[in-house]
């Protein structure tokens, strides 16, 4: 899996989101799953985004589109993409931007298809939302998108249904739907999950040389960190709604700062190890949105806790090299792996 | 598709026959005798044995069941229905009379309550407004626990005793005076209409919440089409397929309206000669309206079933080229 | 045997009825409908208190007199006080109403479970049979079965039963296969426990309340039915006097003494409004996946 040396263009960032909250009200209190989110996405750059279940990792993907469910509402922050505050658009402008300019690939191929209109017509669909081509000139490029995804005589695929498909193939769909308005940001919310390993494997292919071949910037966002390490050059990792340690992928995985990647890294069963030694999972539960505890959110479960953790909430401490974490003892564990 | 057709089709006839024979044994099981009504009615007093049995031969009653029914059945593929027990006029040409009157107001109150029930629920789905969806809600439960007959007195007291506005009974044909027919044909059209689009909007919304939290409608907003168009591309063609066996309920509530509704407003249809012929004990022209009844129901549901074929493509194409 | 009950009583099932309840209650539209219902049953039986005028006390210089203070609703063709027709016709329409509701429950609860049961080619007949009335209007089916059995309140009871009788053993049927397929059941089953216990302490009060939820909507349309058959005048026969024979009486002189239909039929609606309302939330508040 080759990793295109990271690109910082000299015209910025292509996506700077700064703490962006979410809530979600309810008659029996409101609750806030994603509390202040910040990030940039430079042009060609792979970002991941990785976590535990529940974390707020794809409120966050459904955050930046403007596609929260009912009742979630983006409540701070802002989300400029080419330098335009998404929060500020009016919905039209909304629309043109969502597979435009910024495109989602969701988890659930399964289901994220309309049953009952051809695959080839969603395409066409897509293409002609964002350009004013013909139908036949929007046909002939779904054909060859579908080709370029990897899907055997893309003609006769164009006219199938999507229950005709397998989920691999059916994400492969929706990955020549996601791209084909040419978006500069493809976010890609667990795209392998609900597929079996050796297709996982197929469409991070397909995924790794279309973005390469069209100057995309990638946001993967996955609980799996094999995943992350292989594919992406930056790695961020979210704890209960806010990001906790930002780092490029490499010395994430090798020197990891804040206990709770450490942690992370520690449950992972490798080849080598005895059989015998138990999984070191992390004790207790992530915390639920409404009843997060006092000070660092990950101090209950965290091995190195200190006094202050349970009281005050840690500020993003910027290391040496560059990269972040919020942990009373950034610093100290900096210091202590290098 | 083709097996689909033939499969439905042979189980539609196959209902049909048994309906009839349902039928027929319903109204021959009876206890209480047409012939005592009629010889009774003419004379007025106790009937003789002979008169009875004049009567009954002349019926065809003294015959064996099975060979009632197979007489019925003859004659129905010959377009002979039988003769009133009552007024000896042929069936067929009671109903013909009576037919227009119905026909007219069943499509009219269809069309009205589809375009009450199907433009509401659109609205609901795009604006999404709290206060008009529980207006919506408040019509539907309403709607659905008032008897016909209670809606249409009420009709007919705002808009006939204190407006004087419309005419609150009778029948002018379509042929004869168009407007007159239509005047006539209003208020129980309108009668008939509250009480289809009230269960219509009722499974209209809950399809449409359904087909709402379903995954590939966020995909297409994701993909940048506007609201309207996810609601009309989208939203609306898959909602309506579980809408669609809705319809044949609907239909099947048409028919029972329609019966209150004449009589409530006194108009002379098939459904005030279902009432009329149920309180002679005539069961000759009972017999063969339920059937009428039950071949439309059937046949209705026969026309969604292939409707349905042609919409969705998972019945019309099958899953068989998966392939990695 | 003393070892087997011990066991069974290990194996627990939720119990879904008393919580039910007071969860049902906390719903605004619930605790109104079942307010509303107690108010109908409680004036309908405590008739001879609750009412203004005695049953059958007619004033003969006040016939079709219109609301007054004195006598609410208007009077009848009789100078009778139609609050009063109103009360005692409740009576039976309710009467009614409540003792079809109870066969249609009875007969459809036997002819359910039997078929979930049995399951094979006997369930398919039975629910077959069940089917083929589906999607027929109640209205046709109750006259032709008012040709065939005659109309008096007793074969209207007999009718209405008959016509409610498969959609509730559909969902009879329906209700105990899921009970079949729960661990709990299959628990008691192979812990041993004799039949007529597991039906007695695990089937029969996990679906009763299915069933008693669907009750309360059966008895709405039992209502609406009556009302229509004696609308036109082939259901209730006089001098018993229900709140659809109220209406036919009305109905007759609907030009002059417009009120006397209109308040009986108010009463109608909101009686099966209510019962439909609480039906509808005691089934969501007993399947979750309804909410």
């Amino acid at each position: 899996m080759t990793q295109t040396a990271p690109n910082p263009a000299a015209d910025g960032p292509v996506l700077e989101v700064r703490d962006l909250a979410v809530e979600f009200p309810s008659h029996r209190g409101t609750v806030t799953p994603v509390r202040g989110v910040s990030f940039t996405l430079a042009r060609r750059q792979r970002l991941g985004i990785v976590g535990e279940s529940g974390a707020g990792k794809s409120l966050t993907a459904l955050a930046l589109m403007r596609l929260l469910p009912f009742p979630g509402r983006v409540v701070g922050g802002e989300v400029r993409l080419g330098g335009r505050d998404l929060m500020r658009l009016s919905e039209r402008e909304m629309a043109a931007v969502r597979g435009g300019r910024m495109a989602l690939v969701y988890q659930d191929p399964m289901s994220s298809l309309n049953p009952v209109h051809s695959v080839g017509r969603q395409i066409v669909e897509a293409i002609r939302a964002h350009e004013d081509v013909s139908r036949r000139v929007a046909r002939a490029r779904a054909v060859e998108l579908l080709g370029d995804v990897g899907l055997s005589s893309p003609a006769r695929r164009f006219e199938s249904y999507p229950h005709q498909f397998s989920g691999g193939m059916r994400q492969r769909v929706m990955i020549a739907m996601a791209i084909s308005a040419g978006p500069d940001v493809l976010i890609a919310d667990e795209p392998t999950t609900a597929l079996d390993v050796t297709t996982q494997a197929r469409i991070i292919d397909v995924l790794s040389r279309l973005v390469d071949e069209r100057d995309m910037a990638v946001l993967l966002i996955t609980h799996d960190l094999g995943l992350a390490a292989s594919f992406c050059e930056d790695v961020h990792v979210m704890y209960a709604g806010r990001i906790v340690e930002q780092s490029p992928a490499e010395p994430l995985f090798a020197r990891p700062v804040h206990p709770y990647t450490e942690a992370l890294l520690n449950a992972i069963c490798r080849l080598d190890h005895d059989v015998d030694r138990p999984i070191a999972a992390i004790p207790g539960q992530p915390p639920l949105p409404q009843h997060l505890p006092d000070g660092c959110p990950f101090h209950p479960r965290c091995p190195h806790a200190i006094a202050v953790c349970s009281r005050e909430v840690p500020d993003l401490h910027v290391l040496a090299d560059g990269r972040t974490a919020e942990c009373h003892l950034a610093e100290a564990r900096a210091v202590a792996a290098a | 598709m083709g097996s689909y057709v033939l499969k439905r089709v042979a189980v539609s006839i196959a209902l049909l026959i048994i309906s009839s024979i349902l039928i027929f044994c319903l109204m021959r099981v009876i206890p209480g005798d047409p012939t005592i009504t009629k010889v009774a009615g003419a004379s007025g007093n106790a009937a003789s044995v002979r008169a009875l049995r004049a009567v009954r031969h002349e019926l065809g009653l003294d015959q064996s069941l099975p060979a009632q029914y197979v007489h019925w059945v003859g004659g129905i593929l010959r377009g002979d229905f039988g003769e009133s027990y009552y007024s000896q006029f042929p069936v067929t040409k009671l109903i013909s009379q009576r037919i227009g009157a119905t026909l007219e107001l069943a499509v009219l109150s269809l069309i009205i309550g589809v375009l009450m029930a199907v433009p509401a629920a659109v609205i609901s789905a795009i604006w999404r407004n709290r206060a008009f969806d529980a207006l919506l809600s408040a019509f539907t439960a309403i709607g659905m626990a008032t008897p016909a007959f209670v809606t249409g007195i009420v009709l007919i007291v705002v808009f006939g005793v204190k407006l004087n506005l419309l005419p609150t009974q009778g029948y002018v044909s379509i042929t004869h005076h168009p407007i007159e027919s239509l005047k006539t044909a209003v208020l129980p059209s309108i009668t008939l209409a509250i009480a289809i689009a009230a269960p219509l909007l009722r499974i209209l919304d809950a399809s449409l919440d359904d087909v709402a939290s379903a995954p590939y409608i966020r995909t297409a907003a994701g993909k940048g089409l506007l609201r309207r168009q996810v609601v009309m591309r989208h939203l609306l063609p898959n909602a309506t397929i579980p809408a669609l066996t809705m319809l044949g309920v609907i239909i099947g509530s048409l028919l029972g309206g329609t019966v209150i509704v004449e009589y409530v407003f006194a108009r002379p249809g098939l459904g005030t000669l279902v009432v009329d012929s149920v309180f002679k004990r005539d069961y000759a022209v009972l017999q063969t309206l339920v059937l009428l009844a039950a071949a439309t129901f059937i046949l209705s549901s026969l026309a969604i079933d292939l409707l349905y074929g042609v919409i969705d493509p998972r019945l019309r194409v099958r899953g068989s080229e998966a392939a990695r | 045997m003393t070892s087997v009950a011990a066991s069974l009583d290990v194996v627990v099932s939720p119990r879904r009825r008393a919580e039910g309840l007071v969860r049902l209650l906390r719903r605004p539209a619930a605790a109104v409908s079942f307010v509303v219902v107690s108010a109908l049953v409680f004036g309908s039986v405590a008739a001879p208190l609750v009412a203004p005028y005695p049953k059958n006390q007619f004033d003969v210089n006040h016939l079709f007199g219109p609301p007054t203070l004195a006598h609410p609703f208007g009077t009848d063709e009789l100078g009778r006080d139609l609050l009063t027709r109103v009360l005692y016709g409740g009576r039976t329409s309710l009467e009614i109403a409540a003792l079809a509701t109870a066969l249609a429950m009875a007969v459809g609860a036997v002819w359910g479970f039997t078929a979930a049961f049995h399951r094979g080619w006997l369930d398919e007949l039975l629910m077959r049979i069940a089917d083929l009335t589906l999607g027929m209007p109640v209205i046709l089916l109750g006259l032709v079965l008012v040709a065939a059995f005659g109309s008096s309140t007793k074969s209207i009871i007999l009718i209405l039963g008959i016509l409610f009788t498969p959609a509730t053993a559909r969902l009879a049927r329906s209700s105990l296969l899921a009970e079949l397929e729960t661990d709990y059941y299959l628990a008691a089953v192979s812990v041993g426990a004799p039949p007529w216990r597991i039906i007695l302490k695990e089937l029969l009060p996990n679906t009763t309340p299915v069933l008693l939820a669907r009750a309360s909507i059966v008895a709405a349309d039992a209502i609406f039915v009556e009302a229509s058959l004696s609308f036109v005048g082939l259901g209730v026969q006089p001098p018993a006097a229900s709140w659809g024979t109220l209406l036919e009486r009305g109905y007759s002189v609907l030009y002059s003494s417009y009120w006397y239909p209109i308040f009986p039929g108010i009463v109608i609606l909101v009686a099966v409004l209510a019962l439909n309302t609480l039906g509808d939330n005691l089934q969501r508040v007993l399947d979750p996946a309804r909410r």
